[in-house]
Protein backbone atom coordinates (compact mmCIF):
# COMPACT_ATOMS: atom_id res chain seq x y z
CA UNK A 1 0.00 0.00 0.00
CA UNK A 2 1.50 3.09 -1.57
CA UNK A 3 1.43 6.72 0.57
CA UNK A 4 2.09 8.83 -1.54
CA UNK A 5 -0.20 9.52 -4.62
CA UNK A 6 -0.98 12.32 -6.82
CA UNK A 7 -3.54 15.00 -6.28
CA UNK A 8 -7.27 14.02 -6.90
CA UNK A 9 -6.90 17.46 -9.74
CA UNK A 10 -4.19 15.85 -11.31
CA UNK A 11 -5.73 12.12 -11.77
CA UNK A 12 -8.81 14.26 -12.47
CA UNK A 13 -6.72 16.12 -15.34
CA UNK A 14 -4.72 12.89 -16.49
CA UNK A 15 -8.07 10.95 -16.82
CA UNK A 16 -9.64 13.94 -18.99
CA UNK A 17 -6.47 14.15 -21.11
CA UNK A 18 -6.19 17.72 -19.88
CA UNK A 19 -2.80 17.63 -18.42
CA UNK A 20 0.52 17.82 -19.69
CA UNK A 21 2.14 14.58 -21.00
CA UNK A 22 5.39 15.28 -18.79
CA UNK A 23 2.95 14.79 -15.95
CA UNK A 24 0.79 12.30 -17.80
CA UNK A 25 3.67 9.52 -17.97
CA UNK A 26 4.78 10.19 -14.11
CA UNK A 27 0.63 9.75 -13.19
CA UNK A 28 0.79 6.41 -15.64
CA UNK A 29 3.95 5.46 -14.00
CA UNK A 30 2.55 5.59 -10.42
CA UNK A 31 -0.53 3.66 -11.58
CA UNK A 32 1.16 0.80 -12.70
CA UNK A 33 1.91 0.68 -9.09
CA UNK A 34 -1.34 1.59 -7.16
CA UNK A 35 -4.19 -0.11 -7.63
CA UNK A 36 -6.12 2.58 -5.39
CA UNK A 37 -5.89 5.10 -7.84
CA UNK A 38 -6.09 3.33 -10.69
CA UNK A 39 -9.84 2.71 -9.42
CA UNK A 40 -10.01 6.26 -9.50
CA UNK A 41 -9.23 6.71 -12.82
CA UNK A 42 -11.41 3.93 -13.96
CA UNK A 43 -14.02 6.29 -12.33
CA UNK A 44 -12.94 9.22 -13.43
CA UNK A 45 -12.60 7.94 -16.86
CA UNK A 46 -17.01 6.67 -16.63
CA UNK A 47 -17.63 10.55 -15.86
CA UNK A 48 -16.09 11.26 -19.01
CA UNK A 49 -17.25 9.06 -20.68
CA UNK A 50 -21.26 10.65 -19.33
CA UNK A 51 -19.84 14.09 -19.88
CA UNK A 52 -18.73 13.47 -23.72
CA UNK A 53 -21.88 11.15 -24.15
CA UNK A 54 -24.12 14.45 -23.74
CA UNK A 55 -22.45 16.74 -26.09
CA UNK A 56 -24.69 18.29 -28.12
CA UNK A 57 -24.86 16.63 -31.47
CA UNK A 58 -25.21 18.78 -35.14
CA UNK A 59 -27.30 18.86 -37.41
CA UNK A 60 -24.69 18.71 -39.87
CA UNK A 61 -24.82 16.06 -42.58
CA UNK A 62 -21.99 13.57 -42.27
CA UNK A 63 -22.38 11.37 -45.33
CA UNK A 64 -19.27 12.87 -47.43
CA UNK A 65 -16.96 12.56 -44.05
CA UNK A 66 -18.42 8.83 -43.56
CA UNK A 67 -18.31 8.13 -47.51
CA UNK A 68 -13.75 9.68 -47.10
CA UNK A 69 -13.53 7.07 -44.06
CA UNK A 70 -14.98 3.97 -45.74
CA UNK A 71 -12.59 4.86 -48.43
CA UNK A 72 -9.65 5.12 -46.02
CA UNK A 73 -10.56 1.81 -44.33
CA UNK A 74 -10.26 -0.01 -47.35
CA UNK A 75 -6.61 1.52 -47.83
CA UNK A 76 -6.17 0.29 -44.21
CA UNK A 77 -7.36 -3.00 -44.79
CA UNK A 78 -4.55 -3.12 -47.98
CA UNK A 79 -2.04 -2.19 -45.62
CA UNK A 80 -2.97 -4.13 -43.08
CA UNK A 81 -0.32 -7.51 -44.01
CA UNK A 82 2.59 -5.43 -43.51
CA UNK A 83 1.92 -3.57 -40.48
CA UNK A 84 0.91 -6.87 -38.71
CA UNK A 85 4.59 -7.98 -39.39
CA UNK A 86 5.66 -5.32 -37.57
CA UNK A 87 3.24 -5.59 -34.61
CA UNK A 88 4.60 -8.78 -34.02
CA UNK A 89 8.24 -8.20 -34.46
CA UNK A 90 7.69 -5.38 -31.81
CA UNK A 91 5.87 -8.00 -29.48
CA UNK A 92 9.00 -10.36 -29.39
CA UNK A 93 11.04 -7.68 -28.33
CA UNK A 94 9.00 -6.31 -25.80
CA UNK A 95 8.56 -9.69 -23.94
CA UNK A 96 12.26 -9.55 -23.66
CA UNK A 97 12.52 -6.80 -21.80
CA UNK A 98 10.17 -7.87 -19.64
CA UNK A 99 12.60 -9.09 -17.34
CA UNK A 100 14.23 -5.64 -16.35
CA UNK A 101 10.80 -3.83 -14.91
CA UNK A 102 10.67 -1.01 -16.49
CA UNK A 103 7.57 0.91 -16.24
CA UNK A 104 5.60 0.38 -19.81
CA UNK A 105 5.01 3.89 -19.32
CA UNK A 106 8.28 4.69 -20.07
CA UNK A 107 9.58 2.30 -22.46
CA UNK A 108 9.20 4.67 -25.04
CA UNK A 109 12.38 6.39 -23.67
CA UNK A 110 14.21 3.18 -21.50
CA UNK A 111 13.57 -0.12 -24.10
CA UNK A 112 16.01 -1.95 -22.54
CA UNK A 113 17.93 -1.07 -19.20
CA UNK A 114 18.87 2.05 -17.84
CA UNK A 115 22.25 1.61 -18.49
CA UNK A 116 21.66 2.76 -22.18
CA UNK A 117 21.17 5.93 -21.08
CA UNK A 118 23.43 8.40 -21.42
CA UNK A 119 23.78 9.37 -18.04
CA UNK A 120 25.07 12.49 -16.98
CA UNK A 121 28.11 12.59 -13.41
CA UNK A 122 26.88 15.59 -11.39
CA UNK A 123 28.57 13.73 -8.09
CA UNK A 124 30.28 10.80 -7.46
CA UNK A 125 26.92 9.71 -6.11
CA UNK A 126 23.99 11.39 -8.07
CA UNK A 127 23.80 11.26 -11.92
CA UNK A 128 20.81 12.02 -14.29
CA UNK A 129 19.70 11.28 -17.83
CA UNK A 130 17.31 13.44 -19.34
CA UNK A 131 14.61 11.44 -20.94
CA UNK A 132 12.31 14.35 -22.60
CA UNK A 133 10.48 17.57 -22.30
CA UNK A 134 7.51 19.62 -23.28
CA UNK A 135 6.92 23.29 -23.53
CA UNK A 136 9.70 23.95 -20.97
CA UNK A 137 8.66 20.83 -18.00
CA UNK A 138 11.72 18.50 -18.06
CA UNK A 139 11.33 14.88 -17.55
CA UNK A 140 14.30 13.00 -16.31
CA UNK A 141 15.80 10.40 -14.18
CA UNK A 142 17.62 10.31 -11.45
CA UNK A 143 20.12 7.65 -10.34
CA UNK A 144 21.56 7.87 -6.74
CA UNK A 145 23.93 5.60 -5.10
CA UNK A 146 22.86 3.55 -1.75
CA UNK A 147 22.93 5.83 1.54
CA UNK A 148 23.96 9.33 -0.73
CA UNK A 149 22.26 12.22 -0.14
CA UNK A 150 21.48 15.01 -2.94
CA UNK A 151 22.28 18.23 -1.93
CA UNK A 152 19.91 20.45 -0.33
CA UNK A 153 18.10 22.66 -3.37
CA UNK A 154 14.56 24.66 -3.62
CA UNK A 155 12.52 24.39 -6.85
CA UNK A 156 11.99 27.54 -8.66
CA UNK A 157 8.88 25.80 -9.76
CA UNK A 158 7.62 22.35 -9.21
CA UNK A 159 9.07 18.69 -9.31
CA UNK A 160 7.67 15.82 -8.98
CA UNK A 161 9.60 12.90 -7.81
CA UNK A 162 8.33 9.19 -8.74
CA UNK A 163 10.14 6.18 -7.38
CA UNK A 164 11.18 3.49 -9.52
CA UNK A 165 13.41 1.13 -7.66
CA UNK A 166 15.05 1.67 -4.19
CA UNK A 167 13.66 4.10 -1.80
CA UNK A 168 14.34 7.72 -0.27
CA UNK A 169 13.33 9.81 3.12
CA UNK A 170 13.54 13.42 3.24
CA UNK A 171 12.42 15.75 6.28
CA UNK A 172 9.04 14.66 5.50
CA UNK A 173 9.00 10.99 5.40
CA UNK A 174 10.48 7.78 3.88
CA UNK A 175 9.07 7.28 -0.41
CA UNK A 176 9.50 4.09 -1.74
CA UNK A 177 8.69 2.31 -5.20
CA UNK A 178 5.87 3.80 -6.70
CA UNK A 179 5.36 6.68 -4.26
CA UNK A 180 4.79 9.63 -6.04
CA UNK A 181 6.31 12.99 -4.27
CA UNK A 182 5.28 16.59 -5.32
CA UNK A 183 7.33 19.29 -3.95
CA UNK A 184 7.13 22.76 -5.14
CA UNK A 185 8.85 26.80 -4.63
CA UNK A 186 8.56 26.59 -0.89
CA UNK A 187 10.06 23.67 0.09
CA UNK A 188 13.71 23.65 0.40
CA UNK A 189 14.55 19.96 0.68
CA UNK A 190 17.63 17.18 1.33
CA UNK A 191 16.87 14.08 0.11
CA UNK A 192 19.15 10.84 1.37
CA UNK A 193 18.62 8.19 -0.07
CA UNK A 194 18.13 4.40 2.07
CA UNK A 195 21.21 2.69 3.06
CA UNK A 196 20.54 -0.70 1.49
CA UNK A 197 20.10 -0.06 -2.23
CA UNK A 198 20.50 2.54 -4.84
CA UNK A 199 17.50 4.65 -6.12
CA UNK A 200 15.97 5.66 -9.33
CA UNK A 201 13.19 8.32 -9.89
CA UNK A 202 11.69 9.72 -12.43
CA UNK A 203 11.30 13.85 -11.87
CA UNK A 204 9.77 16.11 -13.66
CA UNK A 205 10.60 19.66 -13.12
CA UNK A 206 8.86 22.83 -14.60
CA UNK A 207 11.71 25.29 -13.52
CA UNK A 208 15.56 24.09 -12.96
CA UNK A 209 15.86 23.58 -9.61
CA UNK A 210 18.60 25.80 -7.61
CA UNK A 211 21.02 24.34 -4.87
CA UNK A 212 21.64 26.20 -2.06
CA UNK A 213 24.37 24.62 -0.53
CA UNK A 214 27.52 26.89 -0.66
CA UNK A 215 29.87 23.89 -2.39
CA UNK A 216 27.14 22.78 -4.44
CA UNK A 217 25.90 25.89 -6.26
CA UNK A 218 28.22 25.14 -8.81
CA UNK A 219 25.52 22.80 -10.12
CA UNK A 220 23.63 25.92 -11.13
CA UNK A 221 24.48 27.03 -14.47
CA UNK A 222 24.71 23.05 -15.58
CA UNK A 223 21.38 22.57 -14.36
CA UNK A 224 20.11 25.27 -15.77
CA UNK A 225 21.68 24.47 -19.13
CA UNK A 226 20.17 21.06 -19.15
CA UNK A 227 16.59 22.10 -18.58
CA UNK A 228 14.86 23.01 -21.64
CA UNK A 229 12.98 26.45 -20.82
CA UNK A 230 16.47 27.72 -20.56
CA UNK A 231 17.48 26.78 -23.47
CA UNK B 1 -27.48 -15.44 -25.31
CA UNK B 2 -28.33 -13.02 -22.73
CA UNK B 3 -27.23 -10.21 -24.88
CA UNK B 4 -30.09 -10.78 -27.47
CA UNK B 5 -32.27 -10.30 -25.02
CA UNK B 6 -31.67 -7.18 -24.16
CA UNK B 7 -33.15 -4.29 -26.29
CA UNK B 8 -31.63 -1.01 -25.24
CA UNK B 9 -29.82 1.32 -28.02
CA UNK B 10 -26.55 0.59 -26.39
CA UNK B 11 -26.76 -3.13 -26.29
CA UNK B 12 -26.91 -2.88 -30.26
CA UNK B 13 -24.01 -0.95 -29.96
CA UNK B 14 -22.10 -3.57 -28.43
CA UNK B 15 -23.63 -6.62 -30.19
CA UNK B 16 -22.40 -4.37 -33.10
CA UNK B 17 -19.18 -4.07 -31.39
CA UNK B 18 -19.02 -8.44 -31.87
CA UNK B 19 -20.19 -7.74 -34.95
CA UNK B 20 -17.28 -5.95 -36.43
CA UNK B 21 -15.09 -7.78 -33.60
CA UNK B 22 -15.96 -11.31 -35.46
CA UNK B 23 -16.92 -10.83 -38.59
CA UNK B 24 -15.43 -7.64 -39.87
CA UNK B 25 -19.26 -6.68 -40.28
CA UNK B 26 -19.03 -2.82 -42.10
CA UNK B 27 -22.64 -2.73 -41.79
CA UNK B 28 -22.64 -2.87 -37.87
CA UNK B 29 -19.51 -0.47 -37.98
CA UNK B 30 -22.05 1.98 -39.98
CA UNK B 31 -23.86 2.16 -37.13
CA UNK B 32 -21.27 2.35 -35.18
CA UNK B 33 -20.08 5.46 -37.10
CA UNK B 34 -23.41 7.44 -36.95
CA UNK B 35 -23.60 7.00 -33.34
CA UNK B 36 -20.69 7.79 -32.37
CA UNK B 37 -19.00 10.00 -35.11
CA UNK B 38 -20.94 13.02 -34.39
CA UNK B 39 -20.21 12.86 -30.54
CA UNK B 40 -16.71 12.49 -31.32
CA UNK B 41 -16.78 15.61 -33.64
CA UNK B 42 -18.70 17.66 -30.83
CA UNK B 43 -15.61 16.72 -28.27
CA UNK B 44 -13.24 18.59 -30.56
CA UNK B 45 -14.86 21.47 -30.86
CA UNK B 46 -15.45 21.88 -27.64
CA UNK B 47 -12.17 22.28 -27.59
CA UNK B 48 -11.06 24.01 -30.91
CA UNK B 49 -14.18 25.83 -31.72
CA UNK B 50 -14.44 25.86 -35.29
CA UNK B 51 -11.53 23.44 -36.03
CA UNK B 52 -14.29 20.98 -38.34
CA UNK B 53 -11.20 19.59 -40.15
CA UNK B 54 -9.60 18.62 -37.43
CA UNK B 55 -12.84 17.13 -36.25
CA UNK B 56 -13.12 15.33 -38.88
CA UNK B 57 -9.23 13.95 -39.17
CA UNK B 58 -9.22 12.81 -35.17
CA UNK B 59 -12.96 11.06 -36.00
CA UNK B 60 -11.89 9.27 -38.57
CA UNK B 61 -9.03 8.14 -36.67
CA UNK B 62 -11.06 6.91 -33.60
CA UNK B 63 -13.16 4.89 -36.05
CA UNK B 64 -10.22 3.39 -37.75
CA UNK B 65 -9.24 2.58 -33.89
CA UNK B 66 -12.56 0.68 -33.38
CA UNK B 67 -12.51 -1.14 -36.34
CA UNK B 68 -9.01 -2.51 -35.17
CA UNK B 69 -9.22 -2.58 -31.96
CA UNK B 70 -13.12 -3.90 -31.61
CA UNK B 71 -11.77 -7.21 -30.75
CA UNK B 72 -9.66 -5.92 -27.37
CA UNK B 73 -12.88 -4.84 -25.75
CA UNK B 74 -14.39 -6.49 -22.44
CA UNK B 75 -18.04 -5.31 -22.08
CA UNK B 76 -17.66 -6.84 -18.41
CA UNK B 77 -14.65 -4.09 -17.96
CA UNK B 78 -15.88 -0.72 -19.29
CA UNK B 79 -19.09 0.04 -21.02
CA UNK B 80 -18.59 0.97 -24.64
CA UNK B 81 -19.05 4.79 -24.09
CA UNK B 82 -15.99 4.83 -21.93
CA UNK B 83 -14.02 2.78 -24.13
CA UNK B 84 -14.90 4.80 -26.97
CA UNK B 85 -14.46 8.04 -25.19
CA UNK B 86 -10.91 6.60 -23.72
CA UNK B 87 -10.44 6.72 -27.52
CA UNK B 88 -11.34 9.96 -28.38
CA UNK B 89 -9.20 11.00 -25.29
CA UNK B 90 -6.24 9.81 -26.86
CA UNK B 91 -6.80 10.40 -29.93
CA UNK B 92 -7.59 13.86 -29.58
CA UNK B 93 -4.18 14.36 -27.58
CA UNK B 94 -2.69 12.61 -30.07
CA UNK B 95 -3.49 15.01 -32.59
CA UNK B 96 -2.49 18.32 -30.75
CA UNK B 97 1.13 16.47 -30.01
CA UNK B 98 1.72 15.95 -33.72
CA UNK B 99 0.05 19.27 -34.99
CA UNK B 100 2.06 20.95 -32.19
CA UNK B 101 -0.01 22.78 -29.84
CA UNK B 102 2.27 21.16 -27.25
CA UNK B 103 5.64 20.66 -28.30
CA UNK B 104 6.80 17.22 -27.18
CA UNK B 105 8.20 14.36 -28.03
CA UNK B 106 6.42 12.42 -25.95
CA UNK B 107 4.27 9.29 -27.19
CA UNK B 108 0.79 9.10 -25.42
CA UNK B 109 -0.27 5.55 -26.60
CA UNK B 110 2.42 4.50 -23.53
CA UNK B 111 0.26 6.74 -21.08
CA UNK B 112 -2.76 5.02 -21.16
CA UNK B 113 -2.61 1.45 -21.35
CA UNK B 114 -5.69 -0.18 -20.52
CA UNK B 115 -4.39 -1.87 -17.31
CA UNK B 116 -7.85 -2.81 -15.76
CA UNK B 117 -8.24 -4.89 -18.73
CA UNK B 118 -5.41 -7.19 -17.38
CA UNK B 119 -6.73 -8.19 -13.81
CA UNK B 120 -10.54 -9.22 -14.91
CA UNK B 121 -12.04 -9.71 -11.28
CA UNK B 122 -15.87 -10.29 -10.94
CA UNK B 123 -16.26 -8.94 -7.46
CA UNK B 124 -14.54 -5.19 -9.08
CA UNK B 125 -16.33 -5.95 -11.97
CA UNK B 126 -19.79 -5.80 -10.69
CA UNK B 127 -19.07 -2.99 -8.21
CA UNK B 128 -17.91 -0.82 -11.25
CA UNK B 129 -21.25 -1.51 -12.54
CA UNK B 130 -22.96 -0.22 -10.00
CA UNK B 131 -20.49 2.62 -9.55
CA UNK B 132 -21.66 3.25 -13.16
CA UNK B 133 -24.98 3.86 -12.62
CA UNK B 134 -24.01 5.80 -9.61
CA UNK B 135 -21.92 8.73 -11.67
CA UNK B 136 -24.34 8.37 -14.58
CA UNK B 137 -27.38 9.30 -12.49
CA UNK B 138 -25.56 11.58 -10.09
CA UNK B 139 -24.24 13.67 -12.90
CA UNK B 140 -27.72 14.97 -13.34
CA UNK B 141 -28.04 16.31 -10.23
CA UNK B 142 -24.84 18.18 -10.16
CA UNK B 143 -25.47 22.12 -9.54
CA UNK B 144 -25.46 24.17 -12.55
CA UNK B 145 -21.41 25.58 -11.48
CA UNK B 146 -19.94 22.10 -10.62
CA UNK B 147 -20.91 20.88 -14.47
CA UNK B 148 -19.61 23.87 -16.12
CA UNK B 149 -16.34 23.03 -14.58
CA UNK B 150 -16.30 19.52 -15.14
CA UNK B 151 -17.31 20.35 -18.53
CA UNK B 152 -14.01 22.91 -19.08
CA UNK B 153 -11.93 19.92 -17.95
CA UNK B 154 -13.18 16.91 -19.92
CA UNK B 155 -14.42 18.49 -23.31
CA UNK B 156 -12.46 21.07 -23.52
CA UNK B 157 -9.56 19.92 -22.50
CA UNK B 158 -8.53 22.41 -19.92
CA UNK B 159 -6.49 22.04 -16.96
CA UNK B 160 -8.00 23.04 -13.33
CA UNK B 161 -5.53 25.93 -13.58
CA UNK B 162 -6.49 26.87 -17.21
CA UNK B 163 -10.52 26.79 -16.18
CA UNK B 164 -9.45 29.21 -13.35
CA UNK B 165 -8.18 32.03 -15.59
CA UNK B 166 -11.03 31.78 -18.04
CA UNK B 167 -13.62 31.40 -15.53
CA UNK B 168 -11.78 34.63 -13.80
CA UNK B 169 -12.13 32.50 -10.26
CA UNK B 170 -9.42 31.68 -7.86
CA UNK B 171 -7.73 28.24 -8.39
CA UNK B 172 -9.45 27.08 -5.00
CA UNK B 173 -12.53 27.62 -5.89
CA UNK B 174 -12.00 25.04 -9.02
CA UNK B 175 -10.61 22.70 -6.83
CA UNK B 176 -13.11 22.75 -4.35
CA UNK B 177 -16.41 22.37 -7.13
CA UNK B 178 -14.74 19.48 -8.52
CA UNK B 179 -14.05 17.63 -5.61
CA UNK B 180 -17.42 18.21 -4.26
CA UNK B 181 -18.60 16.72 -7.83
CA UNK B 182 -16.41 13.87 -7.53
CA UNK B 183 -17.75 13.68 -3.83
CA UNK B 184 -21.30 13.95 -4.61
CA UNK B 185 -20.44 11.09 -7.59
CA UNK B 186 -18.96 8.94 -4.93
CA UNK B 187 -15.60 8.75 -7.34
CA UNK B 188 -13.56 10.30 -4.66
CA UNK B 189 -13.91 10.03 -0.73
CA UNK B 190 -11.22 12.33 1.13
CA UNK B 191 -8.11 9.55 1.78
Amino acid sequence: MLNHHPSIEMLTDYAAGSLALAYSLSVSTHLEHCSECQQHVRKLEVLGANLFTQTAPENQSLSFLKQSFFEKLTEEEQDRTSETLAENKQKSVKNWFDDYKIPASLRQFVPNNYDELSWMKLSPSVKIATLCDEDGIQVSLTRIKAGAHIPTHTHAGEEITLVLEGAFSDEKGVYGRGDFVSRNASHKHKPMVTKDAECICLTVLDAPIEFTGWLTRFFNPIMRRYHPQTQ
Amino acid sequence: MERAKQTQPDDQLVQDMFAVAEHRDQVALTRLFDHYVPKIRAFCLAAQPGANLMADDIAQEVMIRIWRKAHTYKPEAASLNTWVFTLARNARIDYFRKNSRHQTNIDPDYLFQSIVDENADPFKDAQHQRDQERIKDGLDKLPQDQKQVLYKVYLEGKTHKEAAEELSLPLGTIKSRVRLALHKLTIYIKR
